[in-house]
C-alpha cells in the first residue's frame, strides 16, 4: 500500500475526511461494544451514553458476573468454540496443502464421462439399492459409493471420447463446494447425521460430527489460497531432493513445508476466523454438548431478553480473538498475501 | 511411485469432500422427491415433483426470493460503489496507512453473529445510538423493526458495514498492480483525475469487479444470521432471507421432504444467477481486453 501506482498529488482534504468518516464508522460499533460491556444496567437502559467517566461510570459488574458462572456457563461453549476451530482447522489445513501441492505438482487428467459416470452411478445405484432392493439408507450410500469409485477409476483408464478435465478443473470442483448454499448442506448433513445416529454412530451434537463438516467446510478455502503460495515456490529445490531419491511425502513434510510457514500460518489464521464465525452448522448440528460460542450468542438473546450489558460482554469474548488475528494477518498482507489471494 | 504419490495427496481432501459435502447432498435430492415428516410422523412416500410444485406455488416462498434478492443487490450495489470509492481514496493519499489497514480487517474477521448483536444494540430504540443520529436529523424514532423499508435498510446497512472492507481490500490490491506508465502518459496530455479514473482506472479494474461483486453477491444470498438475530424475518415475512424460510420449515415444522425441495430450488436459482451473470459480463470484459 506504500507504492501507490497513480501519480501522486498533495492529498485533498475532501478524500482524507471521506475516509476517516469511513474509519470512524469501521470502528464506532467496536468501541461501542467495548464500552458497553462496561455499564452498569442502570446506565444502559438510560438511553445511550458515550464516553466513560463523562457520561456514566464504568464498572466491571458484567465481566465479573459473566466469569462467576451464575448467568449460565459460558466457558462451556467457549472451550468447545476454542477446541473445534483449532482441530478443524489444522486437519483442513494438513490434508488441503497436500491436496494443493499435489494440484500443483502433479497433473491430473480426468475424462469427462468417467466424472458423469461416477455421478450417475453412485446416485442411481442409491436409488435403485434403497427404494428397489429395500437396502436401508446407509448401507445404500456405502454401497453404491463403493460401486462407483472401481468403475470411474477404471473408466477413467480407457479410451473413452469426450473432453479432459484437466487439475485446473479439479480445483473449481473443490472451490464449488463453497458456492453452495450453506442450508443447502447444512440440512442434507444434518439428515445424514441424523440417519447415522440411529444406526448407533451418534454424530449430531458430538466433536467428530462438527469437526468434520468444518473440515470439508474449510477444504475449498485451503486448496484456493495453498495452490497460490505452493505455485511460486521455486521447484529446484524438491527436484534435487528427488534425484536424491527422497520419498514425496518427505519432500513435502521437510523441504515444502519449512518453506511455506508464512503462507500455511496466513491460511491457518484465515480458516481459523471463517470456523470459529460460522454460524449455520453449528446451529443445526448441535442442541446442547458441543454448542459453540456464536449459537450460544444467539440463545442469550431468546432466553434473556434485553441484557445488553451481558450481551455485550459475551460479543467481546466472541470477537476477542479474530482482533488478535486481523493485527496478525494486517502484517501478512504487506507481504502480498491479498495479492495471492485474489489471482 | 509418483502415480501413487500423487494420488495419496489429494486422496484424504477428496474423500472428506465427498463424503461430508457430496453424498448428504444425494441423499437429500432423493428425500426432496418424497414426502418425508417427523411432525406428525408419516411413512415416507414418493411424491415425484409435489414438493417443487408446492414451493414454487407458496407465495411465501417467492417473498424470501425477493427479500434475498433484493437485500443481496442492494447490499452489494452500495458495498461496491462504497469500496472502490475508499480503493481509490487510498490509493493516493494514504496518511497512516497502517492504521486503515488493520481496522478494515476487524469487520471482516467478526463473526456475523456477534456483529447482528452490535447492531442490534445500536439500532436499538431505547438504548441505541442511532436514535441520537437520526434525532440529529429530527427524526428521533425511525421503526427498524416494524416497518419493512426501514427493516431491510437496516439489514442492508449492516451488511455494509461489514463488507465493504473486503471489496476495498481487493480492489486496492487490483489498484496496486495497475501499470503505471499509462497514468504518466495520461497526466503528460493533461487528462483530469476524472478522466483517468473513467478512462484507465474503472476499465482496467472491471475484470477485478466483476469477480469481487460476484463473490460478494452470491455470499450475500446467504444471509441468515442478522436476519435470524435482529428481525427474525418480521415484521411478518417481510425480511425473511430464502436460507432463514429453509430454516423455518426445516426445524420448525420437521417437514424434511418439502424443505429438501426448497433447498434446491435455492441452488438452481444460484445457478441460473451464476449463469446470467457470466453471461452478461464475459462480453463486456472481453470487448475490453
Amino acid at each position: 500500500m506504500s507504492a501507490p501506482n497513480a501519480i501522486r498529488r498533495p492529498s485533498h482534504w475532501p478524500v482524507t475526511i471521506f475516509c476517516l468518516i469511513w474509519l470512524a464508522v469501521t470502528v464506532f460499533p467496536i468501541y461501542w461494544i467495548f464500552v458497553t460491556s462496561l455499564k452498569s444496567p442502570l446506565s444502559v437502559n438510560g438511553g445511550p451514553t458515550y464516553l466513560p467517566w463523562v457520561d456514566f461510570m464504568p464498572t466491571l459488574d458484567a465481566w465479573r458476573a459473566a466469569f462467576s458462572g451464575d448467568r449460565g456457563d459460558f466457558i462451556g461453549p467457549l472451550m468447545n468454540s476454542v477446541l473445534i476451530s483449532l482441530t478443524s482447522s489444522l486437519i483442513a489445513l494438513v490434508i488441503g496443502s497436500m491436496a494443493a501441492y499435489s494440484l500443483v505438482r502433479f497433473e491430473f487428467r480426468v475424462r469427462l464421462l468417467a466424472a458423469l459416470s461416477f455421478a450417475a452411478i453412485a446416485i442411481g445405484g442409491y436409488v435403485a439399492l434403497v427404494h428397489g432392493l429395500g437396502f436401508g439408507k446407509l448401507a445404500g450410500l456405502g454401497l453404491s459409493f463403493l460401486l462407483a469409485m472401481p468403475t470411474t477409476l477404471f473408466l477413467n483408464t480407457r479410451n473413452l471420447p469426450g473432453p479432459i478435465l484437466g487439475n485446473g478443473d479439479v480445483v473449481f470442483w473443490f472451490v464449488s463446494q463453497r458456492m453452495f448454499p450453506p442450508i443447502v448442506s447444512a440440512f442434507a448433513l444434518y439428515l445424514i447425521y441424523a440417519e447415522m445416529g440411529k444406526a448407533g454412530v451418534p454424530l449430531l451434537d458430538s466433536f467428530p460430527g462438527l469437526v468434520l463438516s468444518y473440515v470439508a467446510f474449510s477444504l475449498p478455502i485451503v486448496i484456493w489460497l495453498m495452490r497460490d503460495f505452493f505455485a511460486a515456490l521455486p521447484v529446484e529445490v524438491e527436484e534435487a531432493a528427488l534425484v536424491d531419491n527422497v520419498s514425496r511425502f518427505r519432500i513435502f513434510f521437510q523441504v515444502v513445508v519449512p518453506m511455506s510457514w508464512p503462507g500455511l500460518i496466513a491460511t491457518f489464521m484465515i480458516t481459523l476466523s471463517f470456523v470459529w464465525n460460522e454460524f449455520l452448522n453449528a446451529l443445526l448440528l448441535t442442541t446442547s454438548q458441543w454448542q459453540t460460542l456464536p449459537v450460544w450468542l444467539t440463545g442469550q438473546n431468546s432466553y434473556r431478553g434485553d441484557e445488553w450489558w451481558a450481551i455485550a460482554v459475551a460479543a467481546v469474548i466472541s470477537i476477542t480473538p479474530m482482533i488478535v488475528v486481523a493485527a496478525a494477518l494486517s502484517r501478512f498482507m504487506r507481504s502480498g498475501l491479498s495479492a495471492g489471494a485474489i489471482r | 511411485m509418483f502415480d501413487r504419490a500423487k494420488y495419496a495427496f489429494i486422496l484424504p481432501a477428496f474423500l472428506v469432500v465427498l463424503i461430508i459435502g457430496l453424498f448428504p447432498l444425494i441423499y437429500s435430492l432423493t428425500i426432496s422427491f418424497m414426502q418425508v415428516r417427523l411432525v406428525p410422523p408419516v411413512p415416507p412416500s414418493f411424491v415425484g415433483f409435489d414438493n417443487y410444485v408446492e414451493a414454487l406455488s407458496q407465495p411465501r416462498f417467492w417473498s424470501s426470493v425477493r427479500v434475498t434478492f433484493l437485500i443481496a443487490t442492494l447490499a452489494v450495489a452500495v458495498q461496491y460503489s462504497l469500496g472502490l470509492a475508499l480503493a481509490v481514496a487510498l490509493n493516493s493519499t494514504l496518511p497512516a496507512a497502517r492504521v486503515y489497514r488493520a481496522a478494515f480487517l476487524f469487520p471482516l474477521l467478526m463473526a456475523p453473529i456477534a456483529v447482528a448483536f452490535i447492531g442490534k444494540m445500536i439500532f436499538h430504540p431505547g438504548v441505541g445510538p442511532m436514535r441520537d443520529l437520526f434525532g440529529l436529523f429530527g427524526y428521533p424514532d425511525p421503526p427498524f423493526q416494524t416497518d419493512p423499508v426501514w427493516a431491510i435498510g437496516m439489514l442492508v446497512t449492516i451488511e455494509v458495514w461489514q463488507w465493504t472492507s473486503l471489496v476495498v481490500i481487493i480492489l486496492l490490491a487490483g489498484l496496486q498492480s495497475l501499470p503505471r506508465d499509462v497514468y504518466e502518459a495520461a497526466a503528460l496530455e493533461n487528462a483530469t483525475r476524472w478522466q483517468q479514473f473513467r478512462g484507465i482506472t474503472f476499465p482496467m479494474l472491471l475484470p477485478i469487479s466483476a469477480a469481487v461483486v460476484f463473490l460478494r453477491f452470491v455470499e450475500s444470498l446467504k444471509l441468515i444470521d442478522t436476519v435470524y438475530v435482529l428481525t427474525g424475518g418480521g415484521p411478518g415475512i417481510a425480511t425473511e432471507t430464502l436460507t432463514l424460510y429453509t430454516y423455518q420449515e426445516g426445524f420448525k415444522k420437521f417437514n424434511l421432504g418439502y424443505t429438501s425441495a426448497i433447498s434446491f430450488l435455492f441452488l438452481i436459482l444460484i445457478v441460473i444467477f451464476g449463469t446470467i451473470y457470466v453471461a452478461l459480463i464475459k462480453p463486456q470484459l472481453e470487448k475490453r481486453t
